[in-house]
């Protein structure tokens, strides 16, 4: 279940206060879920303030060291009857309470020491530094990474969010044409309130997954379409892959490479107003390995042709 | 006392601009008057001023005063470094938004 404490902080066994007290400052700044929004982060905030609060702790320290995670269950008294054997602690203590919350401030009043404006308000609203009223929880936002298929067709997907309290599977509703850093939000499934507090709200972040053939902006996208110099020349109708599964279009006689031919409402969907574009840039691609008769056309086309690209024409 | 005056500047959310009363923001909030009182002093909380000199809070704000306590709570900092935590997050996720929306 729990996971060892002195590992949960980074330290080794034999660490002493000070290291234990610095490696907990450093952890706690970087999870706290104000200042890291990944919903395993106030996870581990919780654990490395349960930690943090047995070990800082000499007396439960050495209980810890002792019994490990059933250091809770071992009564205060402990040292007088340990030559008897551990076996006799198993269910004869009093149970401990955990502590009242993973939020505790235990351990901080030391810091700051100038009188100041906390001193006063700490004097007057209720016992201590912490305030016991209830406390909202934080927002969390996880991403959620989709291809540019999956995002432009929308609908139902399973989303599983692994953590120490066991896995949560959530089922999100993709808007079609969700754009990147679009956020969906589910009401009350971010963090946890104290006390009486409401939970935040866990927002999934779209992320549009990089495609070997689209470019999104926004909800225009951008596909490469590869012409053969006859095509480019001479126009046509041409097949064009699109993530609703292809369309046709017309390529205007005398197109050069760089050319964007504009589908208009081919792109994302919006569900609130007009849908994006598409964009077919033209690429002329020539045959690799021509045969005989493709060299001889081309060598015949380079004779009579006076066309110079480099002249600006 | 000399009380720096950190202003945070973030964009209300849609709907969070409806204003309630000071004992209706204390009761949803439960946090004390007096408390309140300091946030307003503190620049943590921005409160509308009524002619009469009554003060009215944006729904919003609901939500900064919970980061305040959480902040307070989690990491035992004063409420004037608060200040200047909340200022620097809302500053990072602003850029942050940025640099994704101009690498997109």
């Amino acid at each position: 279940m729990a996971r060892d404490f002195y590992e949960v902080l980074g330290v080794s066994r034999d660490a002493g206060s000070e290291e234990i007290q610095q490696a907990f400052r450093r952890l706690a700044r970087a999870n706290h879920p104000d200042v890291n929004r990944d919903p395993a982060a106030e996870e581990r905030f919780k654990e490395i303030n349960e930690a943090y609060q047995v070990l800082s702790d000499p007396e439960e320290r050495r209980k810890y060291d002792r019994f490990g995670e059933n250091f809770r269950k071992v009564p205060d008294d402990w040292e007088q009857p340990v030559g008897a054997g551990v076996g006799g602690f198993r269910g004869g203590g009093r149970p401990r309470t955990g502590p009242a919350s993973g939020f505790t401030s235990a351990g901080f009043d030391d810091l700051g020491g100038s009188i100041d404006i906390e001193d006063l308000l700490g004097g007057m609203f209720g016992r201590g530094r912490a305030r016991a009223g209830p406390i909202a929880g934080a927002d969390q936002e996880v991403e959620l990474p989709l291809t540019v298929e999956e995002a432009f067709r929308g609908g139902p997907r399973q989303v599983t969010l692994t953590g120490t309290a066991g896995p949560r599977t959530y089922t999100v509703t993709i808007p079609p044409g969700v754009t990147d850093g679009q956020r969906i939000r589910l009401a009350g499934e971010g963090g946890r309130g104290v006390g009486a507090g409401e939970p935040g709200d866990l927002y999934m972040v779209a992320r549009l997954l990089p495609h070997p053939r689209y470019r999104v902006s926004g909800r225009d996208i951008t596909v490469d379409l590869p012409l053969a110099p006859w095509e480019a020349a001479l126009g046509g109708s041409v097949p064009v892959p699109t993530p609703a599964g292809g369309t046709k279009v017309e390529v205007p006689p005398g197109s050069s490479t760089g050319r964007r031919l504009r589908l208009r409402g081919q792109g994302m969907p919006n569900p609130r107003g007009a849908p994006g574009d598409l964009f077919a840039e033209i690429a002329i691609m020539v045959p690799p390995r021509p045969t005989e008769a493709e060299r001889e056309l081309f060598a015949r086309l380079a004779e009579v042709s006076d066309f110079d690209p480099r002249r600006g024409g | 006392m000399t009380v720096h005056f950190l202003p945070v500047r973030r964009p209300p959310a849609a709907g969070a601009r409806r204003l309630l009363s000071r004992d209706e923001f204390c009761r949803r909030s439960g946090v004390h008057p007096e408390l309140l009182r300091r946030f307003v002093a503190l620049g943590l909380v921005q409160a509308v001023r009524e002619p009469g000199g009554e003060l009215w809070f944006p729904l919003g704000q609901l939500a900064d005063v919970a980061r305040i306590e959480r902040l307070r709570r989690g990491l035992g900092l004063n409420y004037a470094a608060i200040g200047l935590v909340c200022e620097l997050l809302d500053r990072i996720q602003e850029l942050e938004r940025q640099l994704r929306e101009r690498s997109s």
